[in-house]
Protein backbone atom coordinates (compact mmCIF):
# COMPACT_ATOMS: atom_id res chain seq x y z
CA UNK A 1 0.00 0.00 0.00
CA UNK A 2 0.92 3.74 -0.69
CA UNK A 3 -0.16 6.82 0.06
CA UNK A 4 -0.31 7.86 -3.17
CA UNK A 5 -3.54 7.93 -4.68
CA UNK A 6 -4.22 5.09 -7.02
CA UNK A 7 -6.81 3.78 -9.02
CA UNK A 8 -7.11 -0.38 -9.57
CA UNK A 9 -8.39 -1.40 -12.62
CA UNK A 10 -10.26 -4.76 -12.34
CA UNK A 11 -11.51 -4.93 -15.33
CA UNK A 12 -11.03 -3.27 -18.89
CA UNK A 13 -10.88 -3.99 -22.47
CA UNK A 14 -10.59 -1.63 -25.31
CA UNK A 15 -9.32 1.18 -22.85
CA UNK A 16 -6.73 3.95 -23.10
CA UNK A 17 -5.70 7.34 -20.58
CA UNK A 18 -5.55 10.35 -23.68
CA UNK A 19 -6.36 13.44 -23.73
CA UNK A 20 -7.51 16.44 -26.64
CA UNK A 21 -4.33 15.55 -28.33
CA UNK A 22 -1.00 15.94 -29.46
CA UNK A 23 -1.57 19.19 -31.10
CA UNK A 24 2.41 20.00 -31.70
CA UNK A 25 2.21 16.79 -33.65
CA UNK A 26 1.05 17.23 -36.93
CA UNK A 27 3.59 19.50 -37.52
CA UNK A 28 6.06 17.27 -37.11
CA UNK A 29 4.91 14.33 -38.77
CA UNK A 30 2.96 12.71 -36.27
CA UNK A 31 -0.87 12.34 -36.03
CA UNK A 32 -2.77 14.36 -33.10
CA UNK A 33 -4.88 11.66 -31.86
CA UNK A 34 -6.60 12.11 -28.58
CA UNK A 35 -10.51 11.35 -27.51
CA UNK A 36 -12.51 11.06 -30.01
CA UNK A 37 -15.26 12.49 -28.48
CA UNK A 38 -13.44 16.05 -27.79
CA UNK A 39 -16.88 17.62 -26.47
CA UNK A 40 -17.39 14.40 -23.83
CA UNK A 41 -13.98 14.15 -22.71
CA UNK A 42 -13.78 18.21 -22.26
CA UNK A 43 -17.06 17.70 -19.81
CA UNK A 44 -15.77 15.05 -18.41
CA UNK A 45 -12.68 17.14 -17.16
CA UNK A 46 -15.06 20.49 -16.79
CA UNK A 47 -17.11 18.63 -14.33
CA UNK A 48 -14.35 17.70 -11.97
CA UNK A 49 -12.70 21.34 -12.11
CA UNK A 50 -9.55 19.94 -14.35
CA UNK A 51 -8.52 21.80 -17.17
CA UNK A 52 -9.38 20.77 -20.53
CA UNK A 53 -6.27 18.91 -21.71
CA UNK A 54 -5.67 16.66 -18.60
CA UNK A 55 -5.63 13.36 -19.01
CA UNK A 56 -8.65 10.56 -18.63
CA UNK A 57 -9.73 7.49 -19.58
CA UNK A 58 -11.30 6.37 -23.03
CA UNK A 59 -13.10 2.96 -22.71
CA UNK A 60 -13.95 2.02 -26.15
CA UNK A 61 -17.28 -0.95 -27.02
CA UNK A 62 -16.75 -2.64 -23.69
CA UNK A 63 -17.39 -1.45 -19.87
CA UNK A 64 -14.29 -0.77 -16.99
CA UNK A 65 -14.47 -1.15 -13.14
CA UNK A 66 -11.82 0.14 -11.01
CA UNK A 67 -11.62 1.33 -7.36
CA UNK A 68 -9.93 3.99 -5.69
CA UNK A 69 -7.16 3.78 -2.89
CA UNK A 70 -8.33 7.03 -1.54
CA UNK A 71 -11.33 9.40 -2.01
CA UNK A 72 -11.23 10.73 -5.28
CA UNK A 73 -14.20 12.93 -7.16
CA UNK A 74 -14.74 11.82 -10.55
CA UNK A 75 -17.52 11.94 -13.96
CA UNK A 76 -18.52 10.00 -16.73
CA UNK A 77 -19.13 11.47 -19.71
CA UNK A 78 -19.78 9.98 -23.42
CA UNK A 79 -21.64 7.05 -24.12
CA UNK A 80 -25.12 6.64 -22.66
CA UNK A 81 -23.90 4.41 -19.50
CA UNK A 82 -24.87 4.94 -15.41
CA UNK A 83 -21.96 4.80 -13.38
CA UNK A 84 -22.59 2.42 -10.22
CA UNK A 85 -20.44 2.33 -6.97
CA UNK A 86 -20.99 -0.85 -5.35
CA UNK A 87 -23.93 -1.90 -7.18
CA UNK A 88 -25.73 1.60 -6.86
CA UNK A 89 -26.58 3.40 -10.14
CA UNK A 90 -25.39 6.96 -10.63
CA UNK A 91 -26.29 9.73 -13.06
CA UNK A 92 -23.28 10.30 -15.68
CA UNK A 93 -22.24 13.96 -16.81
CA UNK A 94 -22.22 15.11 -13.20
CA UNK A 95 -19.31 15.09 -10.33
CA UNK A 96 -19.49 12.09 -8.26
CA UNK A 97 -17.63 11.33 -4.85
CA UNK A 98 -16.24 8.22 -4.74
CA UNK A 99 -14.83 6.58 -1.19
CA UNK A 100 -11.80 4.72 -0.80
CA UNK A 101 -12.03 1.32 -1.46
CA UNK A 102 -15.20 1.43 -3.64
CA UNK A 103 -16.05 -0.59 -6.64
CA UNK A 104 -16.77 1.96 -9.73
CA UNK A 105 -18.66 -0.01 -12.79
CA UNK A 106 -18.87 2.10 -16.09
CA UNK A 107 -20.60 0.30 -18.78
CA UNK A 108 -21.22 1.35 -22.25
CA UNK A 109 -24.97 0.81 -23.53
CA UNK A 110 -25.39 0.05 -27.06
CA UNK A 111 -26.70 3.16 -28.14
CA UNK A 112 -23.17 4.69 -28.20
CA UNK A 113 -18.95 3.22 -28.18
CA UNK A 114 -16.94 5.84 -25.88
CA UNK A 115 -17.40 6.53 -22.30
CA UNK A 116 -15.00 8.99 -20.64
CA UNK A 117 -13.83 8.71 -16.83
CA UNK A 118 -12.05 12.16 -15.41
CA UNK A 119 -10.28 12.02 -11.99
CA UNK A 120 -9.95 15.07 -10.42
CA UNK A 121 -6.42 15.83 -10.09
CA UNK A 122 -6.13 13.66 -12.91
CA UNK A 123 -3.53 10.49 -13.55
CA UNK A 124 0.14 11.13 -13.60
CA UNK A 125 1.13 9.24 -17.17
CA UNK A 126 4.61 9.70 -19.40
CA UNK A 127 3.31 12.53 -22.05
CA UNK A 128 5.28 13.12 -25.51
CA UNK A 129 5.07 16.40 -27.10
CA UNK A 130 2.75 17.85 -24.13
CA UNK A 131 0.20 14.91 -24.66
CA UNK A 132 -0.30 11.18 -23.39
CA UNK A 133 -2.46 10.53 -26.24
CA UNK A 134 -1.54 7.16 -27.11
CA UNK A 135 0.14 6.49 -30.49
CA UNK A 136 -0.19 3.12 -31.51
CA UNK A 137 1.94 3.68 -34.99
CA UNK A 138 5.06 4.77 -32.78
CA UNK A 139 4.02 2.73 -30.23
CA UNK A 140 3.38 5.17 -27.47
CA UNK A 141 0.79 5.75 -24.91
CA UNK A 142 -0.92 3.90 -21.35
CA UNK A 143 -3.23 1.33 -22.42
CA UNK A 144 -5.76 0.75 -19.69
CA UNK A 145 -6.26 -3.42 -18.86
CA UNK A 146 -7.03 -5.65 -16.07
CA UNK A 147 -4.95 -5.42 -13.44
CA UNK A 148 -3.20 -2.03 -14.32
CA UNK A 149 -2.68 0.67 -11.51
CA UNK A 150 -2.80 3.82 -12.52
CA UNK A 151 -1.04 7.07 -10.53
CA UNK A 152 -3.65 9.75 -9.10
CA UNK A 153 -2.23 13.34 -9.06
CA UNK A 154 -4.49 13.97 -5.72
CA UNK A 155 -6.92 12.31 -3.99
CA UNK A 156 -10.17 14.37 -2.88
CA UNK A 157 -12.61 14.80 0.09
CA UNK A 158 -16.29 13.42 -0.35
CA UNK A 159 -19.03 15.68 -1.42
CA UNK A 160 -21.95 13.56 -2.40
CA UNK A 161 -24.28 13.75 0.59
CA UNK A 162 -24.85 9.99 1.54
CA UNK A 163 -28.10 10.37 3.18
CA UNK A 164 -29.41 11.04 -0.32
CA UNK A 165 -27.51 9.01 -1.98
CA UNK A 166 -27.09 11.60 -4.38
CA UNK A 167 -24.38 13.65 -6.04
CA UNK A 168 -25.07 17.21 -5.09
CA UNK A 169 -24.06 19.59 -8.10
CA UNK A 170 -25.98 20.09 -10.95
CA UNK A 171 -23.42 22.10 -13.26
CA UNK A 172 -26.03 22.62 -16.54
CA UNK A 173 -25.48 19.90 -18.92
CA UNK A 174 -28.88 19.01 -20.63
CA UNK A 175 -30.18 15.98 -20.01
CA UNK A 176 -30.26 14.81 -23.85
CA UNK A 177 -26.24 15.80 -23.84
CA UNK A 178 -25.17 12.19 -24.62
CA UNK A 179 -27.69 11.24 -27.08
CA UNK A 180 -26.09 9.59 -30.36
CA UNK A 181 -26.95 11.18 -33.33
CA UNK A 182 -26.85 9.13 -36.68
CA UNK A 183 -26.97 12.27 -38.71
CA UNK A 184 -23.54 13.86 -39.41
CA UNK A 185 -22.77 17.46 -40.63
CA UNK A 186 -20.40 17.65 -43.37
CA UNK A 187 -19.29 20.64 -45.75
CA UNK A 188 -18.25 20.28 -49.05
CA UNK A 189 -14.87 18.93 -48.80
CA UNK A 190 -11.91 21.49 -50.74
CA UNK A 191 -11.53 18.61 -54.11
CA UNK A 192 -15.84 18.26 -53.87
CA UNK A 193 -15.69 19.92 -57.57
CA UNK A 194 -14.12 16.93 -58.73
CA UNK A 195 -16.87 14.49 -57.78
CA UNK A 196 -19.19 16.29 -60.14
CA UNK A 197 -23.22 16.15 -60.21
CA UNK A 198 -22.23 12.43 -58.61
CA UNK A 199 -21.37 14.42 -54.79
CA UNK A 200 -25.32 14.59 -54.36
CA UNK A 201 -25.33 10.88 -53.79
CA UNK A 202 -23.32 11.42 -50.52
CA UNK A 203 -26.67 13.48 -49.20
CA UNK A 204 -29.14 11.15 -50.73
CA UNK A 205 -28.54 8.08 -49.31
CA UNK A 206 -28.24 6.27 -46.42
CA UNK A 207 -24.76 4.40 -45.39
CA UNK A 208 -24.20 1.83 -42.47
CA UNK A 209 -21.24 2.00 -40.36
CA UNK A 210 -19.27 -1.12 -40.97
CA UNK A 211 -17.22 -3.41 -37.97
CA UNK A 212 -13.59 -1.44 -40.04
CA UNK A 213 -13.86 1.49 -36.93
CA UNK A 214 -10.63 2.43 -35.14
CA UNK A 215 -8.35 6.12 -34.03
CA UNK A 216 -7.22 5.86 -37.67
CA UNK A 217 -10.49 5.91 -39.22
CA UNK A 218 -14.41 4.76 -39.67
CA UNK A 219 -15.58 2.65 -42.88
CA UNK A 220 -18.86 3.28 -44.26
CA UNK A 221 -20.90 0.77 -46.89
CA UNK A 222 -23.24 2.69 -49.00
CA UNK A 223 -22.96 4.35 -52.96
CA UNK A 224 -19.35 5.72 -53.53
CA UNK A 225 -19.51 9.17 -55.61
CA UNK A 226 -16.60 8.49 -58.35
CA UNK A 227 -14.44 11.47 -59.31
CA UNK A 228 -15.30 12.46 -62.76
CA UNK A 229 -11.64 13.74 -63.22
CA UNK A 230 -8.70 11.55 -63.33
CA UNK A 231 -4.68 12.07 -62.59
CA UNK A 232 -2.59 11.55 -59.48
CA UNK A 233 -2.70 14.03 -56.67
CA UNK A 234 0.41 15.03 -54.66
CA UNK A 235 0.29 13.69 -51.01
CA UNK A 236 -0.82 16.43 -49.35
CA UNK A 237 -1.90 17.01 -45.53
CA UNK A 238 -5.79 15.62 -45.33
CA UNK A 239 -8.34 17.29 -42.81
CA UNK A 240 -9.72 15.02 -39.45
CA UNK A 241 -12.85 14.48 -40.64
CA UNK A 242 -12.11 14.01 -44.57
CA UNK A 243 -14.51 11.61 -46.00
CA UNK A 244 -12.61 10.14 -49.08
CA UNK A 245 -13.42 7.63 -51.57
CA UNK A 246 -11.06 4.98 -51.83
CA UNK A 247 -11.68 2.30 -54.97
CA UNK A 248 -14.22 -0.26 -53.39
CA UNK A 249 -17.82 0.44 -52.20
CA UNK A 250 -16.95 1.78 -48.92
CA UNK A 251 -16.82 5.53 -48.13
CA UNK A 252 -13.78 6.06 -45.73
CA UNK A 253 -14.00 9.19 -42.79
CA UNK A 254 -10.77 9.72 -41.05
CA UNK A 255 -10.65 10.21 -37.37
CA UNK A 256 -7.93 12.44 -35.16
CA UNK A 257 -5.26 8.69 -35.68
CA UNK A 258 -5.18 9.35 -39.30
CA UNK A 259 -1.62 9.60 -40.89
CA UNK A 260 -1.09 13.40 -41.77
CA UNK A 261 -0.97 13.27 -45.56
CA UNK A 262 -2.44 11.03 -48.27
CA UNK A 263 -3.06 11.16 -51.59
CA UNK A 264 -6.80 10.72 -52.08
CA UNK A 265 -9.17 13.42 -52.79
CA UNK A 266 -11.50 14.85 -50.41
CA UNK A 267 -15.15 14.77 -50.82
CA UNK A 268 -16.46 16.65 -47.83
CA UNK A 269 -15.27 17.06 -44.16
CA UNK A 270 -17.09 16.39 -41.12
CA UNK A 271 -17.74 19.42 -38.66
CA UNK A 272 -16.36 19.10 -35.26
CA UNK A 273 -19.78 18.44 -33.47
CA UNK A 274 -20.08 15.44 -36.23
CA UNK A 275 -16.81 14.42 -35.50
CA UNK A 276 -17.88 13.63 -31.32
CA UNK A 277 -20.93 11.98 -32.94
CA UNK A 278 -19.47 9.72 -35.14
CA UNK A 279 -16.96 8.99 -32.41
CA UNK A 280 -20.11 7.31 -30.39
CA UNK A 281 -20.84 5.49 -33.74
CA UNK A 282 -21.63 1.70 -33.58
CA UNK A 283 -20.99 -0.97 -36.48
CA UNK A 284 -24.23 -1.47 -38.05
CA UNK A 285 -25.94 1.62 -37.52
CA UNK A 286 -27.25 3.54 -40.69
CA UNK A 287 -26.27 6.99 -40.71
CA UNK A 288 -26.56 10.17 -42.95
CA UNK A 289 -24.61 12.90 -44.53
CA UNK A 290 -26.20 16.27 -44.02
CA UNK A 291 -24.68 18.87 -45.68
CA UNK A 292 -24.08 22.27 -44.02
CA UNK A 293 -21.81 25.36 -44.21
CA UNK A 294 -18.52 26.25 -42.25
CA UNK A 295 -20.28 29.58 -40.70
CA UNK A 296 -23.21 27.29 -39.16
CA UNK A 297 -21.13 24.56 -38.01
CA UNK A 298 -18.74 27.18 -36.33
CA UNK A 299 -21.93 28.12 -34.54
CA UNK A 300 -22.75 24.78 -33.36
CA UNK A 301 -19.20 24.10 -32.11
CA UNK A 302 -19.29 27.55 -30.29
CA UNK A 303 -22.73 26.57 -28.49
CA UNK A 304 -21.24 23.62 -27.42
CA UNK A 305 -17.70 24.99 -25.69
CA UNK A 306 -19.61 28.05 -24.27
CA UNK A 307 -21.69 25.51 -22.59
CA UNK A 308 -18.94 23.74 -21.29
CA UNK A 309 -17.12 26.98 -20.13
CA UNK A 310 -20.39 27.76 -18.17
CA UNK A 311 -19.92 23.87 -16.44
CA UNK A 312 -15.94 24.66 -15.84
CA UNK A 313 -16.76 27.69 -14.09
CA UNK A 314 -19.85 27.03 -11.80
CA UNK A 315 -17.39 23.26 -10.98
CA UNK A 316 -14.36 25.71 -10.59
CA UNK A 317 -16.28 27.77 -8.32
CA UNK A 318 -18.03 24.93 -6.37
CA UNK A 319 -15.51 23.34 -5.57
CA UNK A 320 -13.47 26.49 -4.80
CA UNK A 321 -16.12 27.26 -2.14
CA UNK A 322 -15.80 23.85 -0.61
CA UNK A 323 -12.16 23.70 0.39
CA UNK B 1 16.22 36.05 -51.59
CA UNK B 2 13.98 34.72 -53.92
CA UNK B 3 10.77 36.99 -54.27
CA UNK B 4 8.21 34.28 -54.07
CA UNK B 5 5.24 36.39 -54.99
CA UNK B 6 5.47 37.16 -58.07
CA UNK B 7 6.29 33.30 -59.20
CA UNK B 8 3.40 31.59 -57.31
CA UNK B 9 -0.59 32.10 -56.47
CA UNK B 10 -2.46 30.55 -53.47
CA UNK B 11 -5.88 28.97 -53.92
CA UNK B 12 -7.13 28.41 -50.29
CA UNK B 13 -10.21 26.10 -49.34
CA UNK B 14 -12.27 25.51 -46.21
CA UNK B 15 -12.05 22.01 -44.86
CA UNK B 16 -14.80 21.90 -42.39
CA UNK B 17 -15.08 24.14 -39.73
CA UNK B 18 -11.16 23.44 -38.49
CA UNK B 19 -8.86 23.67 -41.27
CA UNK B 20 -8.36 25.13 -44.48
CA UNK B 21 -5.93 24.06 -47.50
CA UNK B 22 -3.61 26.22 -48.97
CA UNK B 23 -2.45 24.93 -52.65
CA UNK B 24 0.16 26.77 -53.96
CA UNK B 25 0.37 27.20 -57.94
CA UNK B 26 3.94 27.97 -59.72
CA UNK B 27 6.11 27.13 -62.88
CA UNK B 28 9.29 26.67 -60.69
CA UNK B 29 8.53 23.23 -57.94
CA UNK B 30 11.25 25.30 -55.73
CA UNK B 31 9.73 28.21 -55.50
CA UNK B 32 6.35 26.48 -54.69
CA UNK B 33 8.29 24.56 -51.70
CA UNK B 34 9.86 27.71 -50.63
CA UNK B 35 6.59 29.21 -50.32
CA UNK B 36 4.78 26.35 -49.03
CA UNK B 37 7.32 25.84 -46.16
CA UNK B 38 8.23 29.44 -45.48
CA UNK B 39 4.43 29.63 -44.79
CA UNK B 40 4.07 26.61 -42.38
CA UNK B 41 6.53 28.39 -40.68
CA UNK B 42 5.26 31.49 -39.93
CA UNK B 43 1.63 29.84 -39.10
CA UNK B 44 3.56 27.35 -36.51
CA UNK B 45 5.41 30.06 -35.06
CA UNK B 46 2.28 31.38 -33.85
CA UNK B 47 1.79 33.95 -37.21
CA UNK B 48 -1.66 34.05 -36.68
CA UNK B 49 -2.35 32.21 -33.37
CA UNK B 50 -1.02 29.90 -31.19
CA UNK B 51 -3.42 27.00 -31.62
CA UNK B 52 -3.12 27.31 -35.33
CA UNK B 53 -1.21 24.39 -37.00
CA UNK B 54 0.38 23.44 -40.80
CA UNK B 55 1.47 20.64 -42.10
CA UNK B 56 3.32 21.81 -45.17
CA UNK B 57 3.69 18.64 -47.74
CA UNK B 58 5.09 20.25 -51.80
CA UNK B 59 2.45 22.14 -53.16
CA UNK B 60 -0.13 22.92 -50.37
CA UNK B 61 -0.05 23.54 -46.55
CA UNK B 62 -2.87 21.90 -44.22
CA UNK B 63 -4.13 24.73 -41.44
CA UNK B 64 -5.82 23.49 -38.65
CA UNK B 65 -7.44 25.82 -36.18
CA UNK B 66 -9.82 25.38 -32.92
CA UNK B 67 -12.91 26.41 -34.35
CA UNK B 68 -13.32 28.21 -30.71
CA UNK B 69 -11.07 31.14 -31.25
CA UNK B 70 -10.93 31.75 -35.06
CA UNK B 71 -12.44 30.75 -39.09
CA UNK B 72 -11.17 29.19 -42.28
CA UNK B 73 -13.02 32.84 -43.29
CA UNK B 74 -10.81 34.56 -40.99
CA UNK B 75 -7.43 32.24 -41.32
CA UNK B 76 -7.93 32.69 -45.26
CA UNK B 77 -8.20 36.35 -45.20
CA UNK B 78 -4.83 36.64 -43.07
CA UNK B 79 -2.99 34.15 -44.76
CA UNK B 80 -3.83 36.43 -48.01
CA UNK B 81 -2.29 39.14 -47.12
CA UNK B 82 1.04 37.58 -45.30
CA UNK B 83 4.22 38.77 -46.73
CA UNK B 84 5.74 36.19 -48.39
CA UNK B 85 9.36 38.14 -47.94
CA UNK B 86 8.89 38.59 -44.36
CA UNK B 87 11.14 36.58 -41.91
CA UNK B 88 9.74 33.51 -40.53
CA UNK B 89 11.93 33.17 -37.40
CA UNK B 90 13.09 29.35 -36.58
CA UNK B 91 9.99 28.26 -38.43
CA UNK B 92 12.22 28.10 -41.96
CA UNK B 93 12.70 25.13 -43.84
CA UNK B 94 15.81 23.49 -41.01
CA UNK B 95 18.48 22.79 -43.39
CA UNK B 96 20.95 20.21 -40.93
CA UNK B 97 22.33 17.45 -42.43
CA UNK B 98 21.57 13.85 -41.58
CA UNK B 99 23.48 10.38 -42.14
CA UNK B 100 21.96 7.08 -43.00
CA UNK B 101 24.08 4.85 -43.10
CA UNK B 102 21.69 1.94 -45.35
CA UNK B 103 22.19 -2.13 -45.61
CA UNK B 104 21.19 -2.46 -48.84
CA UNK B 105 19.88 -5.70 -50.93
CA UNK B 106 18.72 -9.16 -49.58
CA UNK B 107 16.09 -8.76 -46.71
CA UNK B 108 17.30 -5.19 -45.97
CA UNK B 109 16.01 -4.84 -49.49
CA UNK B 110 13.87 -7.18 -50.91
CA UNK B 111 13.43 -5.32 -54.27
CA UNK B 112 16.62 -3.82 -55.06
CA UNK B 113 17.49 -6.02 -57.95
CA UNK B 114 14.39 -5.97 -59.32
CA UNK B 115 14.76 -1.78 -59.56
CA UNK B 116 18.34 -2.34 -61.14
CA UNK B 117 16.33 -4.76 -63.90
CA UNK B 118 13.67 -1.86 -64.49
CA UNK B 119 15.80 0.74 -64.91
CA UNK B 120 18.86 -1.16 -66.62
CA UNK B 121 21.80 -0.71 -64.14
CA UNK B 122 23.50 -3.17 -62.09
CA UNK B 123 22.86 -3.19 -58.64
CA UNK B 124 26.46 -1.19 -57.25
CA UNK B 125 25.31 1.63 -59.96
CA UNK B 126 21.70 1.99 -58.33
CA UNK B 127 23.28 1.98 -54.47
CA UNK B 128 25.92 4.86 -56.11
CA UNK B 129 23.00 6.56 -57.35
CA UNK B 130 21.42 6.65 -54.01
CA UNK B 131 24.48 7.48 -52.42
CA UNK B 132 25.04 10.21 -54.12
CA UNK B 133 24.00 14.41 -53.33
CA UNK B 134 22.52 15.14 -50.19
CA UNK B 135 18.67 14.76 -51.30
CA UNK B 136 16.28 17.36 -49.08
CA UNK B 137 14.03 16.47 -46.95
CA UNK B 138 10.61 17.55 -48.87
CA UNK B 139 7.71 16.94 -46.04
CA UNK B 140 6.79 14.73 -43.36
CA UNK B 141 4.65 11.80 -44.96
CA UNK B 142 2.00 9.50 -43.31
CA UNK B 143 2.55 7.41 -41.50
CA UNK B 144 4.65 8.70 -38.65
CA UNK B 145 6.62 11.03 -40.01
CA UNK B 146 8.08 9.47 -42.99
CA UNK B 147 11.41 11.98 -44.64
CA UNK B 148 10.33 12.15 -48.22
CA UNK B 149 12.93 13.00 -50.70
CA UNK B 150 13.57 14.54 -54.29
CA UNK B 151 15.41 11.80 -56.55
CA UNK B 152 17.51 9.87 -56.95
CA UNK B 153 17.79 10.91 -61.04
CA UNK B 154 16.70 6.31 -62.29
CA UNK B 155 15.67 8.05 -65.54
CA UNK B 156 12.46 6.85 -65.49
CA UNK B 157 9.82 6.51 -62.47
CA UNK B 158 9.93 3.61 -60.36
CA UNK B 159 6.19 1.68 -60.53
CA UNK B 160 5.03 0.52 -56.89
CA UNK B 161 3.85 -2.72 -55.91
CA UNK B 162 0.58 -3.78 -57.61
CA UNK B 163 -0.57 -5.35 -53.94
CA UNK B 164 1.42 -3.53 -51.24
CA UNK B 165 3.45 -5.38 -48.48
CA UNK B 166 1.10 -5.60 -45.22
CA UNK B 167 4.37 -4.86 -42.91
CA UNK B 168 7.98 -3.18 -44.15
CA UNK B 169 9.90 -2.85 -41.04
CA UNK B 170 11.15 0.37 -39.17
CA UNK B 171 14.14 2.09 -40.95
CA UNK B 172 13.35 1.40 -44.34
CA UNK B 173 14.61 2.73 -47.31
CA UNK B 174 12.02 2.54 -50.60
CA UNK B 175 11.82 3.84 -53.97
CA UNK B 176 8.43 4.96 -55.83
CA UNK B 177 8.13 7.26 -58.45
CA UNK B 178 10.83 9.79 -58.38
CA UNK B 179 11.32 9.60 -54.89
CA UNK B 180 12.85 8.16 -51.98
CA UNK B 181 11.04 7.64 -48.12
CA UNK B 182 12.67 6.60 -44.71
CA UNK B 183 10.04 4.87 -42.92
CA UNK B 184 10.52 5.23 -38.72
CA UNK B 185 7.71 2.49 -38.20
CA UNK B 186 6.19 -0.48 -39.25
CA UNK B 187 3.63 -0.27 -41.76
CA UNK B 188 1.81 -1.45 -44.53
CA UNK B 189 3.69 0.40 -47.99
CA UNK B 190 3.62 0.14 -51.79
CA UNK B 191 6.77 1.40 -52.03
CA UNK B 192 10.19 -0.50 -53.48
CA UNK B 193 12.38 -1.21 -50.40
CA UNK B 194 15.63 -1.08 -51.81
CA UNK B 195 17.90 -1.10 -48.09
CA UNK B 196 17.56 -0.70 -44.45
CA UNK B 197 18.91 1.95 -41.98
CA UNK B 198 20.03 0.41 -38.66
CA UNK B 199 19.60 4.02 -36.73
CA UNK B 200 16.57 4.33 -34.56
CA UNK B 201 14.74 7.03 -35.76
CA UNK B 202 11.89 7.95 -33.45
CA UNK B 203 12.49 8.58 -29.91
CA UNK B 204 9.16 8.40 -27.32
CA UNK B 205 11.12 7.85 -24.49
CA UNK B 206 11.91 11.14 -23.35
CA UNK B 207 9.52 13.96 -23.73
CA UNK B 208 11.50 16.44 -25.94
CA UNK B 209 11.13 18.23 -28.86
CA UNK B 210 13.44 15.61 -31.01
CA UNK B 211 10.82 13.05 -31.33
CA UNK B 212 11.41 13.33 -34.50
CA UNK B 213 15.32 14.45 -35.55
CA UNK B 214 14.78 15.94 -38.95
CA UNK B 215 12.64 18.97 -40.52
CA UNK B 216 11.57 19.30 -44.35
CA UNK B 217 14.67 21.30 -45.51
CA UNK B 218 16.94 19.24 -43.77
CA UNK B 219 20.00 17.25 -46.11
CA UNK B 220 20.23 13.19 -45.71
CA UNK B 221 23.55 11.90 -46.64
CA UNK B 222 22.82 7.67 -47.45
CA UNK B 223 26.28 5.69 -46.80
CA UNK B 224 26.51 2.02 -47.76
CA UNK B 225 27.40 -0.41 -45.19
CA UNK B 226 27.47 -4.32 -44.67
CA UNK B 227 26.08 -6.88 -42.13
CA UNK B 228 28.64 -5.94 -39.71
CA UNK B 229 28.47 -2.35 -39.69
CA UNK B 230 24.49 -2.74 -39.31
CA UNK B 231 25.00 -4.84 -36.23
CA UNK B 232 27.37 -2.42 -34.82
CA UNK B 233 25.07 0.83 -35.51
CA UNK B 234 21.62 -0.95 -34.66
CA UNK B 235 19.85 1.21 -32.27
CA UNK B 236 22.06 4.02 -32.93
CA UNK B 237 19.70 6.77 -32.39
CA UNK B 238 19.50 9.27 -35.89
CA UNK B 239 20.59 13.06 -35.07
CA UNK B 240 22.50 15.77 -36.93
CA UNK B 241 26.37 14.91 -38.64
CA UNK B 242 27.26 18.19 -36.41
CA UNK B 243 25.74 17.03 -32.87
CA UNK B 244 28.26 13.90 -33.25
Amino acid sequence: MTDRPQLYVDSARVCVVTDLGRVAGPARGLAVNGALDQFAARAANALVGNAPTDPLIEATGFGITFRPSHDVLLSVTGAPAEPAVDGRAHPAWTPLSVRAGETVRVGISDAGLRAYVAVHGSFDVPRLMGSCAPDSMIGFGTQVASGTVLPLLRSHPPLVNRRFGATVFHFGIPRDVGRVCSVLDVVDGPDAAEFGPGLQRLYDSPYTVTPRINHVGMRVAGPVPRRSVTGEVLSRGVPIGAVEAPTGDELLVLMRGRGITAGYPVLAVLTSRALDHAAQLRPGQTIRFHRTTASAATAAYLERRRLLDRVALRARTAFAALV
Amino acid sequence: MTDTRAATTMAISLCGDAAVRVAVDGDDTDQVWTAVHRLAGWLNHGGIHPTVTAVPTYDAVLVEFDPYYTTGEEIASLIRSWDTAAPVGEGGAAGGVIDVPVLFGGEAGPDLEWVADVVGHPVPKIIDLVCAGEPLIRCLGGPAASAMMDGPDFGLPIPRLATPRLRVPPGAVSVAGRQTVIGPVAAPSGWRQIGRTPLDILRTDTDTDTVVPYRPGDRVRFLPIDETGYAELLGTPMRYRHDD
